[in-house]
């Protein structure tokens, strides 16, 4: 039975103990850092980063502030453009079990800009070091001792949930029902192509530009293509069909 | 807090003012989303918007300093509009008790101020009382002179367009949060309200949190579910490092320190204990002299007999009026009056106010013994930038200490809740426990003692104390025992078993409890009940997130306390959806009530506040340095030049350092026109000095900022990121230019003012992160609390090019 | 899938328990070879609690080989329910950071460097110090010729990180000497 992650952001307090939880259980190297005027750090997700709490903050018309957290990582898709693009078997596999999307180490010898450009969030990252691609794989060594994700396990929130696809559709529906009435723009952000599921109380575009699968990138090579279509897995082979026709 | 953290999903207003909690308590904000999900309105108020904000129904910013003001403005609009809980403030609160004719209120300041002591005489406060001792009271609440018409007059002047200059609020704003947090007056509703240091560092900090108990008090917010004052406490055990009093003025169990003129226990006694004459005021502070025996019982143990006043004479005296708390341990350290030390766990040349200053007076130590888990700026002083290690004289002993999980015992979570917590592996490397230190050097200090003889040996030399640190044995005697085979009522105890709870302790010397509250957490019957990891509740329990069987709680378990404010004079809960104890076939059930008592209406019955002398909430407060009332005056420095409330500008009785470093700005300096505000951070703890090494942490909050909002930028010619140099009067700190319009300029008399705030955490012992903010910031305290005004100070701000400290 | 209470230590009863994978109940799937094994497996539980903020989040830390190699939050405590903020997420790495005080330090008058000791040395040196300022400084008597018995030149500074049987002790410690000059974060 596949799994699903819900991350309803209205209750996300930014506390980064996610983002914190994930590095410490991955054993992930530190990143040196510089404050740059905002919270939100690092910059962006990394090698080193496969879950970031995004900052974003803008005040509205009549001068009310607002602040929303998106605590990014990979979506884990369910028909994954990015296993699509890989070219080598067996360097993107998808657990069944599970759902989630796993690089193994046979990602180094994957080209990286064919992977990175073929996810519509901007996830793939690679590591200098290993030369892998590398993101987040839903802890799934966690996930088959019975155990929480651990950035869902870090959450005290209540903002991440993980559990049976089917319970988390549910959850869903009833947690937007009941934040729509505080904020009638709430949505589910592609949720029926997706196994993290972001409930977002405004324009997802105010939380952060691949909040929902952006395809702008794919536009440029292959105008028209929906997202649907994208996220189908049709993108990625166009994509590469695109740049061996630019050359 | 009089609850506890699940408490808060209870209440239907939750007011956080003086705090950020989902930045600084981060898990305490799980419990304010179930209330909000419920239905509450989460109002945060509070100078900068912040997370907390995020997630509240709505942010209302004010300028730091002026709570008191908006508190006032609420206080009058209760009581005009009549939202208050009428039956609980007439039978509950000290609103019919008459004050006495001296009491007078003028131009800022109370009847029986001494201008040139700078202090008043309490006596000028005091209730009128009959013949009896009886204080008097008029249950119609006619006379002029009942506590709450006082109350009434007090603020008659906090009126919205008054309040709103001051504050910076606007009126529209104050009558949302007034309005929305007045709506749980009613009986069957509960407003909670969160603070935390951001009340509590002002020079009126104690008198901000004195008008939110009021204000609790009118709306009948005490003893119920999802009410209450609820102080989110900072450090891991505050609570319990409170509690053993590792405080100048306290002993253990809230007992004042002895000062000279208390020459015996007997006069001691007498001046600690609370009298009433008043049968049905319970008056719980009578039981004082049993838990200071018990007391001196677990310290000197059989050297300790009536005979001998308990040891008491061993106990170390104070003056009248003298005040022993960091701000003068400075004072006196940099005029080379303190010679040498103990520091544990803490970081003063980072955390605390006026830090140049600071870090000069530890240069003259002659020895310094740390206890420490890493390296920070007050371990390493002697090398700081710009310091000559050459000319530090300071002899240090720096001993490795186990972190958390390297050790048992228990902490105290801020809603009292006592947790053991096991050791998990052995200290790292040579590590070793704070309980270890202290046991090995008083070993060691006591066999010389025992060698040589010295000053008053008998003061180190009678206590009882353990050879080797055990943290189990420690908590059974902090708990106590019977020190001879006793008989309590029909009850016979033998010599050696454990007490069963602080009804229990004596004044005879049958027993020792190093801690009363805490008496009856572990028992013969049941272990260490702070082990106990029941989850269990009944339905009753259920509804109101009460976990009585995990861990334990002082005092007795009791987990909301005034629970008896909770129901009506016939012990029926006012709101039976939520309730928390009920009196029900002769009994009460639900949380564990205040004292057995039945309710009050019936025989034996007793007033619900049982700590307070008369037994009533109140309104009318004579027992604090600065005032029955609270009364808004502007912090040590402000940017205005009057203060629009009265002719007495600051607290008249707020503390001041007295170094020639301990300078202040003029009221409305022009050199320093800005508000700077400090706080902490969620990624770092405190000074910063152990998260700091944290690697993600670093990584997530790197360096040294300043919030500022983009009017103040487009001012001062900076854009986010820049580098700027901050400057009080006091000194100069560098930090990255955060330009949010998280942070708004406030109106305030007419003009604008604009406020900055920065986090303490970064300390140079971490290269290019930044230094002490705290080299800003004021030594003046509050006149009750002496905790300093870390909130609000004047600084100005400049674009730099280059930094050298990031 | 019942992930958000675990709870079997609670049944244990002595707050540590050895972690196997027969009680995590394990389902090997075919992701199997891409991730080696769960660390945790086969460690050493115990409750611990978060030294941050009073919150006071119980913690599980995972101790295998003589190291700490996971710490996280504890499902049974009511408040967090297993959650952590960053600071306590960051506790594995804290506890076992290479910048932690591991010896006794010692530094000299106008040394700029740390010189490590033992700790015999150290509680020998520590206790003598102590003693000789209290002798030296010992007030028996003040101005007003009232009995005092107390220490003024010397002051103790902490600490609310200590645990409560901590705190008493230190507590008891500073009285016996007359120290009158203590104070701590409760009021900073």
């Amino acid at each position: 039975m596949p799994k699903a992650i819900l991350i309803d952001t209205t209750r996300c307090t930014a506390c980064r103990g996610c983002q914190v939880g994930c590095k410490e259980w991955k054993d992930l190297p530190p990143v040196a850092t510089k404050q740059r005027g905002t919270h939100q750090n690092p910059p962006d997700l990394g090698p080193y980063n496969f879950k970031l709490v995004r900052f974003a903050e803008h005040m509205e018309a009549d001068g009310t502030v607002k602040w929303n957290f998106f605590p990014d990582a990979c979506r884990h898709c369910i028909d994954a453009p990015c296993k699509s693009g890989a070219s080598i078997e067996g360097s993107i596999i998808q657990d069944e079990a599970t759902g989630a999307v796993i690089y193994t180490e046979k990602t180094a010898k994957e080209d990286f800009e064919t992977i990175k450009s073929s996810c519509p969030y901007d996830i793939p990252r690679k590591d200098p070091k290993t030369k892998r691609i590398v993101k987040c794989d839903m802890c799934i060594d966690r996930v088959r001792a019975n155990l929480l994700p651990m950035c869902v396990k870090s959450c005290a929130m209540g903002a991440m949930s993980f559990g049976e696809r089917a319970d988390m559709l549910k959850l869903a529906a009833t947690r937007l029902v009941a934040v729509q009435k505080e904020f009638p723009k709430a949505q589910l952000c592609d949720m029926e192509n997706v196994s993290v599921i972001y409930l977002v109380a405004d324009d997802p575009k105010k939380y952060h530009k691949f909040a929902v699968a952006d395809a702008s990138d794919a536009m440029k090579g292959a105008p028209g293509m929906t997202r649907k279509e994208m996220l189908a897995g049709v993108f990625a082979p166009l994509r590469k069909a695109t740049k061996q026709m630019q050359g | 807090m009089t609850q506890h953290y699940t408490d808060i999903a209870n209440a239907d207003a939750v007011l956080i003012m003086g705090s950020n909690a989902a930045e600084h308590h981060p898990i305490s904000f799980r419990w304010v989303l179930k209330a909000k999900e419920a239905g509450a309105t989460v109002i945060h108020v509070d100078p900068k918007f912040s997370r907390t904000s995020a997630r509240s129904n709505y942010h209302v910013p004010l300028r730091s300093g002026t709570d008191i003001a908006f508190l006032g403005g609420m206080c009058k609009y209760i009581l005009e509009k009549k939202l208050f809980f009428s039956e609980y403030v007439l039978n509950y609160t000290n609103a019919s008790f008459l004050v006495g004719e001296k009491y007078t209120f003028k131009d800022g300041l109370f009847s029986g101020f001494d201008a040139a002591k700078k202090k008043y005489d309490k006596a000028a406060w005091a209730f009128e009382k009959d013949e009896k001792g009886m204080v008097k009271r008029d249950k119609t609440l006619q006379h002029p002179r009942c506590a709450i018409n006082l109350l009434k007059a007090h603020y008659e002047r906090y009126n919205l367009d008054l309040v709103s200059q001051v504050t910076g609020v606007s009126k529209e704003n104050l009558l949302k949060v007034y309005d929305s947090f007045a709506a749980t007056g009613k009986p069957n509703k509960a407003g909670t309200m969160l603070y935390a240091l951001g009340w509590t560092q002002h020079t009126v900090g104690v008198q901000n949190i004195r008008l939110a108990g009021i204000i609790q008090l009118l709306l009948g917010n005490f003893g119920v579910a999802g009410g209450g004052i609820n102080a989110l406490r900072g450090e891991p055990n505050v609570q319990g490092s409170t509690d053993h009093a590792l405080l100048y003025g306290y002993m253990p169990g809230y007992h004042n320190v002895p000062i000279s003129t208390w020459k015996t226990l007997e006069e001691y006694q007498k001046a600690n204990t609370p009298v009433t004459v008043d049968p049905m005021s319970v008056n719980w502070w009578s039981n004082r002299p049993k838990y200071i025996v018990s007391l001196l019982k677990g310290w000197f143990g059989d050297n300790a007999s009536a005979e001998n006043g308990f040891c008491y004479n061993l106990v170390p005296k104070l003056d009248p009026g003298m005040d022993c708390s960091h701000l003068f341990i400075f004072d006196r350290m940099y005029q080379g009056k303190i010679k040498g030390g103990f520091l544990f766990g803490h970081n003063p040349c980072q955390s605390f106010p006026n830090s140049n200053k600071v870090r000069k007076a530890w240069d003259k130590l002659d020895w310094l013994v740390v206890g420490e888990v890493f390296h920070n700026e007050s371990t390493d002083n002697f090398k700081r930038p710009g310091a000559d290690p050459k000319k530090c004289k300071t002899e240090i002993f720096l001993l490795p200490s186990a972190y958390r999980a390297e050790k048992e015992g228990t902490i105290s979570n801020s809603g009292r809740w006592h947790m053991w917590h096991y050791k998990a592996i052995d200290p790292i490397g040579q590590a070793r426990s704070m309980g270890d230190m202290f046991t090995e050097i008083m070993n060691r200090v006591r066999a010389l003692y025992v060698k040589e003889g010295g000053a008053l040996p008998d003061q180190v030399l009678k206590h009882q104390m353990l050879e080797k640190f055990n943290a189990e044995e420690v908590t059974r005697r902090i708990n106590g025992y019977f020190t001879r085979d006793t008989k309590i009522g029909d009850k016979q105890y033998k010599k050696g078993q454990l007490v069963p709870g602080f009804a229990n302790l004596q004044t005879d010397g049958s027993t020792s409890s190093l801690c009363w509250v805490y008496c009856g957490g572990y028992t013969d019957a049941e272990g260490n009940l702070a082990k106990r990891r029941d989850l269990t509740q009944t339905p009753m329990q259920a509804k109101i997130h009460l976990y009585p069987k995990f861990a334990w709680a002082w005092p007795m378990n009791r987990r909301v306390l005034y629970n008896r404010a909770s129901v009506d004079m016939n012990g029926n809960p006012y709101n039976p959806e939520k309730a928390v104890i009920a009196w029900q076939d002769g009994k009460w059930v639900g949380d564990v009530p205040d004292g057995p008592a039945p309710p009050m209406a019936m025989k034996g019955g007793k007033y619900p506040f049982i700590m307070c002398t008369e037994g009533h909430g109140q309104l009318y407060g004579p027992g604090r340095e600065d005032g029955p009332f609270p009364e808004h005056y502007e912090p040590a420095e402000t940017p205005l030049t009057t203060n629009p409330f009265s002719a007495q500008m600051s607290n008249p009785c707020m503390k001041k350092a007295t170094t020639e470093m301990d300078v202040l700005c003029a009221n409305g300096d022009p050199r320093f026109p800005i508000v700077l505000t400090t706080y902490c951070m969620t990624e770092h703890w405190c000074s910063g000095s152990e998260t700091r090494n944290g690697p993600a942490l670093l990584e997530a909050e790197p360096q040294q900022y300043v919030e500022m909002s983009p009017q103040l930028a487009a001012e001062k010619g900076i854009k986010n990121g820049d580098f700027v140099v901050v400057e009080s009067l006091r000194g100069k700190c560098e930090a990255v230019a955060m330009v949010t319009v998280r942070i708004k300029p406030f109106q305030i008399m007419g003009k604008t003012v604009h406020l900055v705030g920065m986090p303490f955490a970064f300390g140079w012992t971490k290269p290019k992160c930044g230094d002490a903010v705290n080299r800003l910031t004021t030594s003046v305290g509050d006149p009750n609390t002496t905790i300093p005004e870390y909130k609000a100070c004047l600084v100005n701000l400049k674009k730099i090019a280059k930094a050298t400290e990031l | 899938m019942s992930v958000s209470r675990r709870g079997f230590i609670k049944l244990l009863g002595a707050g540590t328990a050895c972690l196997g994978l027969s009680k995590l109940g394990i389902d090997l799937g075919p992701a199997q070879a891409y991730a080696a094994g769960l660390k945790i497996e086969g460690s050493k539980e115990s409750i611990s609690i978060c030294p941050f903020c009073s919150c006071g989040c119980n913690t599980l830390v995972h101790v295998k080989d003589g190291k700490i190699i996971n710490i996280e939050g504890d499902p049974d405590y009511p408040i967090s329910a297993g959650g952590l903020c960053a600071k306590g997420a960051a506790l594995r790495s804290l506890h076992v950071s290479p910048n932690r005080i591991t010896k006794p330090k010692y530094r000299a008058p106008g040394s700029a460097k740390w010189v490590e000791k033992d700790w015999d040395w150290m509680l020998d040196k520590i206790a003598r110090k102590v003693k000789d300022q209290r002798d030296k400084d010992f007030v028996l008597k003040n101005e007003a010729g009232l009995e005092v018995n107390r220490l003024e030149s010397v002051f103790s500074l902490g600490s609310s990180q200590m645990s409560n049987e901590e705190c008493s002790v230190a507590h008891q410690s500073l009285r016996s000497l007359g120290i009158v000059h203590m104070d701590h974060q409760a009021r900073v």
